[in-house]
């Protein structure tokens, strides 16, 4: 393997924290409705968490993996352009607004 | 109680995360001939993190605006629309996993139920 890159479990991992803390929130406000008498049957099933596929995960891995290769390669260029061989946190600073623009 | 065993697992993820980004990040600066201070490496890694949190909040709309369960690898896509070249290069990157797997013609004819299966994982987390 010539280009490490993440571990769609790792990446699955915080997808399910993300999504079970959501599922959770939802049934907090499915609750607070349920008070009123509006919802009904199906509520559960309603709020299982979202769960991803083994190639949307290796998809998103690729996304994160482009994200990290992109904001070392743009400071690299403004280091370059510096004179510097080492990325220092104004370089990142400098290249971050459109990075953070672009993903 | 519950709230802090959540908080332990996440925190043992964003190191693991975190790992994961330095080895990445270090790999690309050698590449260009070039040194990482750790601020920086700290950053980046929290900047990724952020982003892979964000990304799971939009492929849980995505997925539910699709009527679905499953977040799939369209979403994904979807999620990088606004930068073109970035959804071009993802696609391809798509069809060559779609071309890796071994049953693809069978696939074509049983449609995508088996693409849509949730992957079991092998970390386990508790349903709090």
């Amino acid at each position: 393997m010539e280009e490490p890159t993440f571990e769609p479990d790792l990446i699955h991992a915080i997808f399910k924290i993300v999504w079970s803390r959501r599922a959770l929130e939802r049934q907090m406000i499915e609750g607070a409705d349920a008070l009123d008498g509006e919802t009904g049957a199906g509520t559960s099933k309603k709020n299982r968490p979202t769960s991803a596929n083994g190639n949307a995960l290796k998809l998103s891995c690729e996304l994160l993996r482009n994200f990290i290769t992109e904001a070392v390669q743009r400071a690299a260029t403004i280091a370059e352009a510096e004179g510097v061989s080492k990325i220092e946190p104004t370089h990142l600073e400098r290249v971050l607004p459109q990075l953070l623009l672009d993903f | 109680m519950e709230r802090e065993e959540d908080d332990s697992v996440s925190e043992l993820l964003r190191d693991r995360f975190r790992l994961s980004t330095i080895h990445i990040a270090e790999a690309e600066a050698k590449r260009n001939d070039m040194e990482i201070s750790g601020p920086v490496m700290t950053c980046i890694a929290d900047l990724a993190f952020k982003y892979t949190e964000q990304l799971a909040k939009d492929l849980e709309l995505f997925s539910q605006h699709g009527g679905r369960k499953t977040a799939n690898m369209e979403d994904v896509i979807l999620s990088v629309h606004r930068n073109e070249h970035l959804a071009a290069m993802l696609r391809s990157f798509c069809n060559d996993l779609k071309a890796k797997e071994p049953q693809s013609e069978r696939k074509r004819k049983k449609a995508s139920k088996k693409e849509d299966q949730a992957t079991t994982s092998v970390v386990h987390i508790p349903d709090s």
